[in-house]
């Protein structure tokens, strides 16, 4: 009797875990939306507050930009009719604009709406310094013609003009949220419309009357989920179609990857347009000295690290502009790996007989690659150097790092770096600019927000230089300044990372633009 | 007690390296544009000023707007918070049937097998990190058998329904919404099965340990004297005697998972309290930070002077 009872019981719960499966099944098998997973939560989908890849990624498709740069380095034109027209004296930016646009709202596209836009950025934006730095005033020249009159000639402007943070907004929409952000919801002229918001989940449709190419899915549901291991275990179980690669961890990556292989799943990658770097404090003891500084250069072994950290899934580096930017003519001007270098430069410096050079490295204690990094580079030189340098390691929490950054605070320091777009300036600038330099130190300027606080004259000329030229000569000119940094060695590239996606074998293979967004619109589901 | 909680929270945010600012501009916008943020969130004035407004704030049942997202406090504690009572309390339901049950089971024949596999049961559980078991039961029931979903509330492209408490559960029944009730209770399934055995431990510790202390007393002797039969003798005798250490577990642990269990929210994506408290952490959010903080406190408050009137209720001894 009491078997029997059991057997029943036994079977009722089988058959309830039997209807939770199905429940399940059905949900997967009935969703017609692309479900595109990825870390972190967006509060606020206003473009003059995005700054997180996930939030770019959403409006890269509910909004459009003037320009694109396309895999040649050249800008193409998008709202835009034509290329930019800049004035003899470089200082006034013609943009003639498409007609026949309209926004999700129904209202018309033109130049007093880029103008809303590019006013109401200049004026809430959380970057509004990238533009306020540059451009004194916008006009609207005709309808269909807006006129950007700037402070100083600027060739890093057409760049800037590709961002997704300045796609336009219906002024109609938006006349409420002229001085603030309308975090909720958002009015483009993209191919998609935002159909509901929350911080956990997106929605977006096709937008009929896009002007453009139609996209060729029936939506996407953008969602959220906190950690590394449940986004992995999400497409690893079909729950979601397709994964984007930020905060995946190193090893999860590579089991993807290992998926791909046995054709489970489809995958895709992007340009690289991440950096990882370790910056040097090079305006107080020990790291004041340029010969210490390069013999540090010479002592990492990147190939190592990529394995040891990465299964290789971050390509070594030797520069601090991703190469792909520098078009078909890649530099590479960091030291290779040469211990024996490193230790006849500290010897000469007074290390290694006597003395060991104790270097405290500081790390993000929320970014899991960046402990492995300290860790691996602290045993390398262990194993390498250790009667010559010893390094200590901290570990602190990003917000406090990034607080502290330009206080002086870390001897040397963990950190990457992604342009705000696809041009080496983006990189170059904010690394290496100084506006007040005192004796190859930089007393104001983004070189000290990078806690290097190098400055260099000549780097600075030349930056500056670069703003004046085209094409090829701008691209030379920033090679130098590349070279320069190289030589005054306050930075020390690690790694490259390229943004990569998988998508489940239902899904086509996931393509991405310059700037190292997904390409939503090309996602199909068979 | 709150006005306590409360300017601490203010002042230990403001001693806390890190700025709101740079939270939201970066460590790279100009100083211009950093002063002009830090005057719109009113972040300019002297502290003792700012100080003086939140407590205005607070008396008034003002927790203030969002520095990162410029939302109410209010509304944003609104939508974690009943994601994390939701949890606690099916955790708690399933940790009070686990481990009383095996404490329970242990007292009755102490030093039995039973009451070793339950001492071990408790000891482990306690002992687990919350991390690793969620993990754990994350990938074997998740991701390798496929039987529950992997994280969240609901499943993707899943619109909650229309807000009536909070609680998806009882918001799809009232709704009449068949399906998304089996769909949030699935989502619900793993988050509080692993929360509710690592609380289990402790209540299965807790109950055994009590009971078998009362089991010693003298009237209980007495009473197995006087013949009555040991099944009484527990349910009649030593169980309601040790109810007030057990309540008193129950509500402290109550009033710890109403602030949310942060691992196990992040472990299961689970959008509780916690987990809206650490990412406004995070961004140096003050007033977010500050209102999760009161509320919690309050909620911890409240429900330990409930516990308090309710022993004095049970215990005729006690009194206030």
């Amino acid at each position: 009797m009491l078997n029997i009872n059991g057997a029943k019981n036994i079977l009722k719960i089988l058959s309830l875990l039997l209807i939770f499966s199905q429940l399940s099944c059905v949900q997967y098998k009935k969703r017609e939306n692309i479900i595109v997973a990825s870390a972190g939560k967006i509060e606020s989908i206003d473009p003059a507050q995005a700054n997180t890849l996930r939030t770019l990624q959403i409006l890269s498709a509910v909004g459009d930009t003037l320009y694109k740069i396309n895999y040649e380095g050249n800008l193409i034109p998008i709202l835009a009719k034509d290329l930019p027209k800049i004035s003899k004296d470089g200082l006034l930016i013609d943009i003639p604009l498409r007609e026949n646009i309209s926004f999700h709202d129904g209202s018309i596209f033109n130049a007093k709406a880029m103008e809303f836009s590019l006013n109401r950025f200049m004026k809430i934006g959380t970057l509004n310094y990238l533009l306020n730095e540059k451009i004194q005033d916008i006009q609207v020249k005709d309808e269909f013609i807006i006129t950007l009159k700037l402070k100083k000639p600027s060739s890093s402007i057409r760049s800037l003009l590709t961002s997704v943070n300045l796609t336009p907004v219906s002024p109609n929409s938006y006349s409420n949220y002229k001085d603030k952000f309308n975090n909720k919801g958002f009015i483009g002229t993209g191919p998609y419309f935002l159909e509901s918001f929350t911080s956990s989940q997106q929605i977006i449709k096709p937008f009929i009357n896009y002007w453009g190419e139609k996209p060729k899915n029936k939506g996407i549901n953008f969602i959220n989920y906190n950690n590394s291991s449940t986004l992995f275990g999400a497409i690893k179980t079909k729950e979601v179609d397709v994964l984007i690669s930020n905060s995946i961890d190193d090893m999860q990556r590579v089991t993807l990857n290992n998926m791909v292989n046995k054709d489970k799943l489809n995958s895709g990658e992007g340009d690289p347009i991440e950096i990882g770097y370790i910056t040097f404090k090079s305006n107080t003891f020990p790291l004041e000295n340029k010969a210490i500084r390069k013999a540090l250069s010479y002592t990492i072994d990147r190939e190592l690290i990529s394995q040891q950290v990465s299964f290789g899934t971050r390509e070594p580096l030797r520069s601090i502009v991703p190469p792909q930017l520098h078009k078909n003519n890649e530099i590479s001007p960091w030291a290779k790996y040469e211990p024996e270098l490193a230790r006849n430069l500290l010897k000469k410096e007074g290390y290694c007989a006597t003395d060991i050079l104790t270097i405290p490295l500081t790390f993000r204690s929320n970014v899991p690659a960046d402990k492995l990094l300290a860790l691996t580079w602290k045993d390398q030189i262990k194993r390498d150097l250790s009667d010559c340098i010893k390094i200590t390691l901290n570990s602190v929490e990003s917000t406090t790092v990034y607080k502290q950054l330009s206080e002086g605070s870390f001897e040397a320091v963990i950190l990457d770096w992604t342009g705000a777009y696809p041009d080496p300036e983006a990189y170059l600038t904010p690394l290496l600019s100084c506006n007040e330099i005192n004796n190859n130190t930089c007393l104001k300027g983004e070189s000290v927000f990078s806690g290097s606080f190098w400055g260099n004259h000549q780097v600075q000329e030349l930056l500056e230089k670069s703003e004046e030229l085209e094409g090829e000569s701008r691209l030379n000119t920033l090679k130098e300044v590349e070279k320069l940094a190289a030589k005054g060695s306050s930075y020390l590239p690690v790694w490259l990372v390229k943004p990569k996606a998988w998508t489940l074998k239902n899904i086509s293979r996931p393509e991405f633009s310059r700037d190292g967004l997904i390409i939503l619109k090309n996602l199909q589901r068979d | 007690m709150l006005w306590i909680i409360s300017s601490l929270v203010f002042i230990l945010l403001r001693i806390a390296p890190g700025d709101p600012v740079d939270a939201i501009l970066g460590n790279r916008a100009n100083e211009f544009a950093r002063e002009s943020l830090r005057i719109k969130l009113g972040l300019d004035k002297p502290l003792i000023n700012q100080y003086l407004e939140y407590l205005n704030d607070l008396i008034h049942g003002n927790l203030g707007i969002s520095l990162n997202t410029q939302e109410p406090v209010k509304v944003i504690i609104s939508k974690a918070l009943p994601a994390s009572i939701e949890l606690a309390f099916f955790a708690i339901l399933i940790a009070s049937i686990i481990g009383y049950l095996i404490g329970f089971l242990g007292a009755v024949k102490p030093e039995g097998r039973i009451d070793f596999i339950g001492r071990v049961f408790g000891i482990g559980t306690y002992a687990l990190p919350p991390f690793w078991a969620a993990m754990l039961i994350q990938i074997i029931f998740a991701v390798l058998l496929g039987w529950l979903p992997i994280g969240g509330r609901l499943p993707p492209g899943m619109s909650p329904p229309p807000f009536v408490t909070g609680f998806l559960v009882l918001d799809s029944i009232l709704n009449k919404n068949i399906e998304m009730f089996f769909s949030s209770f699935k989502h619900l399934i793993l988050p509080s099965v692993t929360l509710g055995i690592l609380l289990s431990g402790i209540f299965s510790r807790s109950l055994r340990l009590n009971l078998e202390e009362i089991l010693k007393k003298d009237y209980i002797e007495a009473a197995k004297s006087r013949g009555i039969n040991d099944y009484r003798i527990f349910i009649k005798h030593a169980l309601p005697n040790t109810l007030l250490p057990i309540l008193t577990i129950t509500g402290l642990t109550i009033s710890s998972l109403i602030g949310g269990a942060l691992l196990i929210e992040i472990t299961f994506s689970w959008p509780g309290i916690a987990l809206g408290l650490q990412e406004a952490i995070n961004q140096r959010d003050y007033p977010v930070v500050q209102g999760i903080v009161i509320i919690i406190s309050s909620l911890v408050v409240i429900i330990s002077v409930g516990i308090d009137i309710a022993i004095a209720y049970i215990d005729p001894r006690v009194s206030y």
